[in-house]
């Protein structure tokens, strides 16, 4: 049975050929605010909102897409510490609010969700930009018509989320990716060992696990190897990165290259 | 042979009491796998769960993870748990080595694993499937049709506790929760990493550790897993 690889793919090149599409248009390099426009346009949006923490500071609004007034909204939840963004952060999950004009929203928002409804924009749906406790920021796409997401359009919002980390990720570790590096960090999600190498990698550099995950890209890219590989040699000790480069003296037997 | 009845009772009452306080998702699906593998009568229970790329996720296992681990990952091509995952209905394979050839790298490595016997139940939410409860027998055999019925109703428990106890929980919901409990699973995964250094000790023994402050300070695994990766708990100190 190949049927999931099937839809796996199909929405990966849905996806991919949405962000290309945005940096075509604009006749730039791919960059994090192609996904913004692609989160927008896949998912139906009146605009779209990206807040990130620089270097593991505090998260605060980057960019937004559409009219001006999804700026203010995304700077509105800093100001009133209150909104979707900030609980999928603890939440560690998507936040999918079809319609923010219902008693439930209000009752969750009382200050934020009128204000965004008096703004005309009624559906708000936010993503983690996160792989565990690696989190990096919030990508929010804002709807004038209420009504829920499809399934499609909610793992579609996922899949752009997991490509700005990407993007996230290897600008912190210095390198530009390519596709296949981009793609990578989908798959390696369901590797246990990259994320306890990331954890690993965290503890021993005394860096956030963000940092470390980046430094295990950076290398994995750098030297032409998978992720997941990477992380198995890291957890198995026969690899030990440093913060700016490699062990001087890899362990016997195994050869870096 | 299966456990008796009052047994049964006592752990629904249990999952029941879990889920009505503030629960750690993986703590209780990690729990429900270990009474699986005990009232059904097999040597290990893992509970695997579909991410939004369609691909499944071991989140939880009764035993250490390792074995298990890597026939979860095969399933994303070959197995019982894609195919339970796929048609939505339990699926049984008393004996591996019977010469059918279904699944045949699954079953080569689930043998050379030492498991002889393996079923998946399904994870159903109205008409989505959100995972699959798999089931591992060193011995071969087939599961007795009340043994599937208490396994699936205990699948049902795991996706019940995934919704949070609202079994008419609006699609949104179920979203929600399922990247929650996804990103739970990477967070402990994340801590266990970071103490293998700390604590200079195994995987298996980091995830002990772990589970052992967890417990007796009575707070919730998916919290102490960040607190030690953002340097509030310590460990080492112990």
């Amino acid at each position: 049975m190949f049927w999931t690889g099937v839809v796996e793919q199909a929405r990966d090149a849905r996806v991919w050929a949405a962000v290309r599409a945005a940096a075509a248009q604009e006749h730039a390099a791919i960059s994090v605010r192609h996904a913004v426009l692609a989160a927008e346009r896949l998912l139906s949006g009146t605009g779209a909102g990206l807040s990130m923490s620089r270097d593991s500071g505090p998260r605060e609004p980057v960019l937004a897409t559409g009219p001006p007034l999804i700026e203010e909204l995304e700077e509105l939840q800093f100001t009133l510490g209150q909104g979707p963004c900030g609980e999928s952060v603890i939440a560690g999950g998507p936040i999918l609010v079809p319609d923010l004009a219902e008693p439930e929203a209000t009752g969750r928002w009382p200050v934020f969700a009128p204000a965004v409804v008096e703004r005309g924009v009624r559906g708000m749906f936010t993503f983690p930009v996160a792989l565990g406790a690696a989190m990096v920021g919030v990508l929010s796409v804002y709807r004038a018509v209420p009504g829920p997401l499809t399934g499609g359009e909610i793992n579609d919002g996922l899949a752009l989320a997991d490509i700005v980390l990407g993007l996230a990720l290897d600008s912190r570790g210095g390198v530009a990716p390519d596709l296949d590096a981009l793609l990578d960090i989908a798959i390696v999600s369901r590797r246990a060992e990259v994320h306890q190498a990331a954890g690993a990698l965290a503890a021993q550099l005394g860096v956030s696990v963000a940092d470390a995950l980046a430094r295990l890209r950076a290398h994995a890219y750098l030297s032409g190897r998978r992720v997941s590989d990477v992380a198995a040699d890291i957890m198995a000790g026969l690899l030990r990165l440093t913060f700016d480069g490699e062990d001087p003296r890899p362990p016997e037997g195994k050869e870096e290259g | 042979m299966i456990a008796p009845d009052r047994r049964v009772r006592e752990i629904f009452i249990e999952l029941t009491d879990t889920l009505v306080v503030d629960f750690d998702i993986i703590e209780f699906l990690d729990r429900l796998a270990g009474r699986c593998a005990e009232v059904l009568d097999v040597t290990a229970c893992g509970i695997l769960l579909v991410d939004h790329n369609g691909r499944l996720n071991l989140v939880a296992a009764s035993t250490e993870q390792a074995r298990l681990l890597e026939l979860s990952q095969l399933q994303n091509s070959e197995g019982p748990c894609l195919d339970a995952f796929h048609t939505g209905r339990p699926v049984l394979r008393a004996d591996l080595t019977d010469g059918e050839g279904r699944w045949p790298r699954f079953s080569a490595a689930a043998v050379e694993a030492g498991f002889t016997a393996v079923h998946a139940l399904p994870m159903r939410l109205r008409s989505e499937t959100l995972g699959a409860v798999n089931l591992f027998s060193a011995t071969a055999g087939p599961l007795a049709p009340d043994t599937v019925e208490l396994g699936q109703a205990l699948a049902d428990a795991a996706t019940i506790g995934i919704v949070h106890q609202r079994a008419l929980a609006r699609q949104e919901i179920v979203a929600e929760q399922l990247q929650s409990a996804l990103n739970s699973r990477i967070v402990i995964e994340q801590a266990k990493g970071f103490l293998t250094h700390r604590l200079g000790v195994s995987v298996e023994d980091a995830f002990a550790a772990l589970r052992d402050y967890a417990r007796s300070r009575n707070r919730k695994l998916t919290e102490v897993a960040a607190d030690v990766i953002e340097g509030r708990v310590d460990l080492s100190a112990d």
